[in-house]
């Protein structure tokens, strides 16, 4: 009793918060443009791919294009979603909206709470929407079916969870370009440590750089812990695209961007909630 | 009905309310008067918990501000009211009451009901975007009155209106004030005011000056405003 007594104010806020973002003009541009670019790249799932005289399987070929569909997609999301949630307490504020709602019986965790399920929801639709278009392509065009690629779009939902948490956190505590630029950036140097460190454990540049090496041990082991406890957004996508091509998990190593990104969803959420707790409603 | 003990507002090195306790009794119309800056909003905000005293207390009804339940018997009124102007009035009363667990059926008698309250029969439809600043006042008058409020917590509930306006305004007070509910009153019309609070308070720089009936606090000869003029001057 006392829980659905707690949960109908979330869930009214997710109500409201899909109902306000959705009848904003900016999303619907936004979502009409991003369809429009996927819907697009059709014309790459359509005829036989032939490589100096020998055709390709299609099956194979429509993996690979799809998996790198899969990535820009994923990305672009998570860019979104960090501009839907950058406005959001601010547009509650200013259109009194926060007010309202918090002048009610509503505690502030549950509008907190009501906030980041509302956006993540959006968002993570948003990303299966685009990710179902190239699924249907895939499927309609070739025959192709992969239904893990949806499975591995749901996967990815992690990292706007991340996204969205942070973004929310952040822009309590700095102008909002700001926050978004610190977002962004978690996830580009992210990106960047993981293709350093792919390339790092390639043959070739296993046989360019001296084993010994010209850094101190120590050095190292300082970049690798940061490297380790970085937010693994990349490492995620990585690791849900792996379900793609069917590549089987290899015990914790595999699953540890996930359990990394949801690690910060956690505390930031804490740290989000402690500081809305704490914020003057104007 | 509302209990404010020692209560301390600080924000850095600026004291906004400074030990402060007063209570207002269930069924009072109560006004709390101060110039500028003198720390009334900051104590409506406290009683409202959007913002946290440094010390001291505030309880509605015995349950402390800092409680959601606490808010289940309030009806507020901010000083600028906004309304998204993406949503109706008519969308905006609804969204305040399914807010309030009001049922869908009931929720929709009773917006009815305020919309003709507040005077807005055959606006409500039209998107809060287009609204006057007086329209939008009606309507978060209307929001606050939503669930029928035990204490209602107005912060210049006139700002914006027009004289017609500000008229409606009190009788609808009045009218709800002899129906027995409490208000608690953020004003700087002291004329408006004297006519229709039971009791009164006065602060200035956060420091409580006065607080009685306001028969008690204007002498003869005297009006409200000479009383407020000396209080805070002198």
């Amino acid at each position: 009793m006392e829980t659905s007594k707690s949960l109908s104010p979330i869930t009214r806020i997710i109500k409201y918060t899909l109902i306000d973002e959705v009848q904003q003009r900016s999303f619907v541009i936004m979502f009409v443009f991003c369809a429009i670019c996927v819907f697009l790249i059709r014309g790459c799932y359509q005829g036989n791919y032939m490589v100096n005289g020998h055709s390709l399987d299609a099956g194979t070929v429509v993996r690979a294009l799809s998996k790198m569909v899969f990535h820009i997609i994923s990305a672009g999301v998570m860019v979104i979603a960090a501009l839907l949630s950058m406005r959001i307490f601010r547009r509650d504020r200013n259109e009194g909206m926060q007010s309202c709602l918090l002048s009610k019986p509503i505690a502030r965790w549950q509008y907190v709470m009501g906030k980041i399920i509302g956006l993540w929801v959006l968002s993570v639709l948003f990303m299966f929407i685009l990710h179902s278009i190239v699924f249907l392509t895939a499927s309609i065009n070739l025959n192709v079916f992969m239904p893990e690629y949806l499975v591995a779009s749901l996967l990815c939902s992690i990292n706007l969870l991340f996204v969205i948490i942070a973004m929310l956190l952040l822009s309590l505590l700095m102008p909002d370009i700001v926050a978004f630029l610190c977002v962004l950036g978690v996830g580009i140097v992210g990106l960047v440590a993981d293709g350093i460190a792919a390339a790092s454990h390639s043959q070739i540049a296993q046989a360019i750089v001296p084993q010994s090496g010209g850094h101190p041990q120590s050095d190292w082991a300082w970049w690798k812990t940061v490297y380790f406890l970085w937010p693994k957004l990349s490492g995620v996508q990585q690791m849900a695209s792996s379900l793609i091509e069917s590549e089987s998990f290899h015990g914790f190593a595999s699953i540890y961007p996930f359990v990394n990104v949801l690690f910060y969803c956690l505390i930031l959420g804490a740290l989000l909630f402690k500081r809305f707790r704490n914020e003057d409603i104007i | 009905m509302i209990e404010l003990k020692n209560v301390t507002k600080r924000y850095d090195s600026l004291m906004a309310v400074d030990n402060v306790s007063f209570s207002v009794k269930t069924g009072e119309y109560f006004a709390l008067l101060g110039p500028n800056g003198a720390g009334k909003t900051t104590i409506v905000k406290m009683l409202l918990d959007f913002t946290r005293p440094s010390s001291g207390s505030l309880s509605v009804r015995g349950i402390p501000s800092a409680l959601a339940e606490c808010r289940q018997s309030i009806g507020y009124l901010a000083e600028n009211h906004h309304i998204p102007p993406s949503l109706s009035g008519w969308q905006y009363l609804l969204r305040c009451a399914e807010l309030l667990d009001i049922r869908r059926s009931e929720a929709i008698d009773h917006c009815r009901h305020i919309v003709e309250l507040i005077g807005m029969q055959g606006r409500e439809d039209t998107k809060a975007g287009t609204y006057s600043k007086g329209m939008i006042q009606r309507f978060g008058l209307g929001a606050a009155l939503m669930g029928d409020p035990k204490l209602l917590i107005l912060d210049e509930p006139t700002s914006g209106l027009d004289p017609i306006g500000i008229r409606e305004i009190r009788q609808l007070l009045e009218s709800l004030k002899s129906q027995g509910m409490t208000i608690f009153l953020n004003s700087h019309l002291l004329s408006e005011v004297e006519k229709i609070c039971d009791t009164a308070a006065i602060i200035n720089r956060g420091k409580l000056l006065v607080k009685d009936a306001i028969s008690a606090i204007v002498k003869d000869g005297e009006t409200l405003e000479d009383v407020f003029v000396r209080l805070v001057k002198g």
